[in-house]
């Protein structure tokens, strides 16, 4: 039995030997390694002492390689890596996309708001050759259309992981830690920013218009 | 307040597009002397430097908000009269309010098109 312990403690101390430069940079893998090597260390010792505690501590190793194996599972590599990355890329373009295009139709726009309608002949192609222009900008739309799926596509396999992950967990519902207000979060309640609201949830103009009586004789029908 | 097309208005939006929407609005209803600024800090130099008969302004602006901006305003002596429209995407009742109780003259929800923008206007300085 002292030479298993002994077998084993020198595994341990291997394994703190090989992860001792790391400083701060030890990973969840690495502290979930290092419970599994002792608890495994501890597995012959106990079970000639206690049965129960045997099982107990094979079930918490049991529970520890299933966990590695979730880890693993979530590819949280490939996610910072590749998807999140691209799914900003994404983003990056359909923002490029629909500034050019806004911009070609402002200065289509622009051009024939300035022209002179005096020389018809004239104005007539100006007109006509801007309007091509305004529907070739707004092809933007087909292919922001196809980002936008892939990048739905990312959040929705994100989503699936993580979900998959704290399911395994088991964690009961309600038992998230409090989580501290972060400094932009602050300025956004203090500075009342909800950003644009979907269709219906927000206030409307006629809302707003009614908040502002826009004539005396409105002011007035509030006191009637 | 009479509505003179000769004020010069300030237009305040940290999204260029907006700003040339609006500039592109207020030229279609006759006004001619337009400046703009990319932020309430931007706007407030602005307007410690001249007098604008009118201020537009977007709400969620980096670093200074149009609402930190509408009550920076109301709070100076110099500026406090300015007619002061919000024209922005927060929709939230409590933006509403909080910008009325701030002192706003009126409020335009986006997207708006240009009757909002004109009705908005001729409201403000028909009171």
């Amino acid at each position: 039995m002292t030479q298993i312990t002994k077998d084993n403690v020198a595994n341990i101390v291997a394994f703190l030997e090989e992860n001792k430069n790391k400083g701060g940079d030890v990973s969840l893998t690495d502290v979930m390694h290092l419970a599994e090597m002792m608890s495994g260390s501890m597995h012959e010792f106990l079970s000639k002492v206690q049965p129960a505690i045997t099982e107990e501590l094979t079930a918490i190793a049991r529970e520890i390689s299933s966990m590695k194996q979730e880890i693993a599972q979530l590819q949280a590599k490939d996610m910072t890596s590749n998807r999140i990355p691209d799914a900003g890329r994404e983003l990056d373009a359909i923002v490029e996309a629909t500034e050019d295009a806004t911009n070609t139709i402002m200065e289509a726009a622009e051009e024939i708001m300035s022209a002179d309608p005096t020389n018809f002949a004239a104005y007539h192609e100006l007109v006509n050759g801007k309007m091509i222009a305004i529907f070739e900008a707004c092809t933007f739309q087909d292919i922001t259309g196809q980002r936008i799926s892939k990048v739905v596509s990312t959040l929705n396999y994100i989503d699936q992981r993580v979900s998959d992950f704290v399911a395994r967990l088991r964690i009961p519902d309600g038992f998230e830690a409090p989580v501290e207000e972060t400094a932009e979060e602050r300025r956004k309640r203090e500075l009342i920013l909800h950003g644009p609201q979907m269709t219906g949830e927000g206030v409307s103009q006629n809302d707003v218009d009614a908040m502002f009586p826009d004539s005396q004789s409105e002011i007035d029908k509030l006191f009637d | 307040m009479a509505l003179d097309l000769s004020m010069p208005v300030l237009v305040v939006d940290d999204y260029k597009t907006m700003i040339r929407i609006i500039r592109n609005l207020l030229k279609q209803l006759g006004f001619e002397d337009i400046d703009d600024a990319a932020d309430g800090t931007e706007a407030l130099e602005k307007m410690k430097q001249r007098r604008y008969g009118l201020v537009i302004s977007d709400w969620n602006m980096e670093p200074m908000t149009g609402y930190e901006l509408l009550k920076q305003v109301r709070a100076d002596s110099g500026l406090s009269k300015t007619p002061f429209i919000m024209v922005t995407a927060e929709s939230k009742t409590e933006n509403v309010i909080a910008a009325k109780k701030a002192g706003v003259n009126n409020y335009i929800v986006k997207p708006f098109n240009a009757q909002t923008l004109k009705g908005k206007i001729e409201a403000v300085f028909s009171d």
